[in-house]
């Protein structure tokens, strides 16, 4: 298991990146914030809140890691052959 | 016996903490001496070893160079030979304990570490955190009060209105009224060692077909069985574990803290609410799913599903109560919907110690049938004084549209039945940003007035508890989590003026909805809380005057719609029609279970 998979397992749902952009509009800030969950293999990442002044965005973006239901890394130990997470990063 | 100690401030101006330390120990009788800031390293060595002490404690704030300074006062201390009889001790907000020991001091003190902690050292004792304070017990929200009325013309309004709604009920029944005795006999007979098989059957008559065949063993749609594996490993990984004794208050003893889960999965729950628990949190409140309070019955097993709220079974009710600290306080919510009264003995039983009644808002904003709710609503308050177990009357029809003194009347109502069946009603105005309030510009210039109206209207009233929510802000909150701490923190802090009992808070995800809300956003919330209570301790807001004339309109409100229903004499007709809530209000009788209210027969 690799240190990002191990760090990944102990997140309790969601992973929220959180930064200031500078860029001239909020579809910018969106693409951009985008691009960086992807970049960062959380490619199923929501825009939590976004606010543009000034020279940029201050945003927020979201992937869930364990969703309710899910099987969680956190409980640790051997999962007994339970699926995976299809829905989470 | 009494130790000297030299204080050594390392940074050219931070030695607050030292001073504070320095004054603790003199006045336990310790001999100390603070040294000039910025002294060199070879100046420090010569003041401790002419001031013979038996500690040297050392303070670092800034965190530049503290490493290479740090290991140079060691060498220096160890070549002048003073390590033997000198403790050498660092702290501050540049130092890691880890780091003190590697660089070879005795001890190591991070940021935040209270005065106690160093003087037990000190004195060679361990530190006792709470500082001989006994662990919380839990509190009582309804203790003290009378319950008796301030205002004889809604006392009289409301004894009639009590008289017909109890008189009523006694003469029908339903299935959720059914299904609640049939439990309540089953726990009976699980407690006296017989079968439980008939009285199952008899319940699973009652059910939808789905629900019985989930009470059977099947699988429940939309929703996963928990594994004995995912069960034992959560066991063994979070519970048990200490949550430490985070205080949210500051110098008062109210408002207690309640946090809402209902994650879907129990198993979330649990971790959510140990999150909460350990962030101070007094008490949090169950919430399941609003398609589940829809069916006929309730469903068996440890379940999980990936919607909001989790469901009501007796297996997931357990597993979080096995997961509670002692002195949480536990609410399970049976406000609505058709398993109302049978929720109420599901919590009385799995060691609840709190539930949610409301026929008005049940049946106006839960979309539950006003007689349906009414016959049940008695039933479940019936079955809470069985149980000791105070409840809320929430008025979330506010939310609807309904005027708060409306709502309030519809809450009053609820509360009086309560109250002349034997139980413990907690008052639950909202603090929100209601469609009324909205309209007729109520917080055109502050959140405060017309907040503080609604709690000095209920004084007027009623001696009972009052319990803000659901949660606190509603309505006031966005997806930015820094605006959704600090509009709760405000709230909390609002209610914490007007000496309220309790308050429910969201967390920062409250206005996201692209998913389920996270645990940090629940930190987000309760650290701010604890933050406002902080800044504000015993001092408080200060309502304007407007808040006593809405208060005075809101009473006369309450005693207006009160005199049209004592006058219209039926509870349920007055829910049909809309003299507690209208459908231009936004109030609309709910259509589930309606037809299911039967009379009983005589004799």
């Amino acid at each position: 298991m690799s240190p990002w998979e191990k760090v990944k397992d102990a997140v309790m749902d969601a992973l929220d990146v959180e930064t200031f952009l500078v860029c001239s509009s909020e579809d910018e800030a969106v693409r951009a914030m985008r691009a960086l969950m992807d970049a960062m293999g959380l490619g199923a990442a929501d825009i939590v809140f976004l606010e543009m002044a000034g020279p940029g965005a201050r945003v927020r973006a979201r992937a869930y890691v364990h969703r309710p239901g899910d099987r969680y890394g956190w409980l640790g130990g051997e999962a007994d052959g339970e699926a995976g997470n299809p829905g989470s990063a | 016996m009494g130790k000297r100690v030299i204080l050594v401030p390392l940074d050219p101006v931070h030695d607050i903490g030292l001073k504070m330390i320095g004054r603790a120990l003199s006045e336990r009788g310790h001999e100390t001496r603070l040294l000039q800031p910025d002294l060199s390293c070879e100046e420090i060595v010569g003041e401790i070893s002419r001031y013979r002490c038996d500690y040297a404690l050392v303070g670092r704030t800034l965190g530049y160079g503290v490493e290479e300074m740090l290991a140079r006062l060691a060498d220096l201390a160890d070549a002048a030979g003073l390590r033997p009889k000198v403790k050498m001790v660092v702290g501050g907000m540049a130092i890691k304990p880890e780091l003190a020991a590697e660089l070879g001091y005795d001890a190591g003190f991070g940021p935040n570490t209270p005065v106690e902690e160093v003087v037990a050292y000190v004195e060679g004792r361990p530190y006792d955190p709470r500082g001989g304070v006994p662990p919380r017990s839990k509190p009582s929200l309804t203790r003290g009060y009378t319950y008796r009325f301030r205002n004889s013309e809604v006392e009289a309004l409301l004894s009639g209105i009590v008289e017909e709604v109890v008189c009523w009920a006694s003469g029908v029944t339903s299935p959720g009224v059914e299904r609640a005795r049939i439990r309540s006999r089953m726990f009976e007979s699980r407690r006296e060692g017989e079968g439980e098989e008939g009285l199952a059957r008899e319940y699973e008559r009652l059910c939808e077909p789905v629900v019985a065949e989930s009470c059977r063993g099947a699988g429940v749609p939309k929703a996963r069985a928990v594994t004995p594996s995912e069960k034992e490993r959560l066991e063994r990984r979070l519970l048990g574990r200490t949550k430490g004794e985070t205080q949210l208050r500051h110098g008062r003893d109210k408002p207690l803290v309640f946090v809402q889960y209902g994650t879907g999965c129990p198993l979330m729950d649990v971790a959510h609410v140990e999150v909460a628990e350990s962030w101070g949190a007094d008490g949090v409140v169950h919430f399941d799913p609003s398609w589940a309070a829809r069916r006929e019955g309730l469903f068996r097993g440890l379940l999980a599903h990936e919607e909001d709220g989790s469901l009501i079974t007796e297996e997931n009710l357990r597993l979080v109560k096995s997961g509670l600290g002692d002195p949480t306080l536990w609410q399970v919510r049976a406000h609505r919907g058709l398993n109302t009264a049978e929720t109420v003995v599901l919590a009385g039983e799995c060691g609840a110690d709190l539930t949610k009644i409301n026929i008005a808002y049940g049946s106006l904003g839960g979309g539950t049938d006003p007689e349906r709710l009414a016959a049940d609503g008695v039933e479940a308050m019936r079955q809470a004084a069985r149980y000791g177990m105070p409840f809320d009357v929430v008025t979330n029809e506010e939310l609807c549209g309904v005027p708060a003194h409306k709502a309030f009347a519809g809450m009053l109502i609820t509360a009086a039945v309560g109250i002349r069946l034997g139980g413990l009603p907690v008052l639950q105005p909202l603090f929100c940003r209601s469609p009324q309030v909205m309209l007729e510009g109520f917080m055109a210039d502050n959140y405060v007035d017309f907040n503080a109206a609604k709690v000095l209207a209920l004084r007027q009233i009623l001696d009972a508890p009052i319990w803000p929510g659901a949660p606190i802000g509603f309505l006031t909150h966005t997806p930015d989590r820094v605006q959704a701490s600090v509009t709760t923190a405000l709230h909390a802090c609002l209610a914490s003026s007007l000496g309220v009992d309790a308050i429910s808070i969201s967390s920062a995800d409250e206005a996201y909805s692209g998913g389920p809300i996270s645990a940090a956003s629940r930190v987000d919330t309760l650290r701010a809380v604890r933050e406002g209570l902080r800044f504000f301790g015993r001092a408080g807001i200060e309502p304007t005057d407007r808040a006593r004339l809405w208060a005075s309109d809101i009473v006369e409100g309450i005693v207006s719609v009160l005199r049209d229903v004592a006058r219209g004499g039926s509870f349920v007709g007055a829910l049909y029609e809309g003299l507690l809530g209208s459908r231009e209000e936004g109030a609309y009788p709910g259509r589930v279970g309606r037809g299911t209210v039967k009379k009983v027969r005589a004799g």
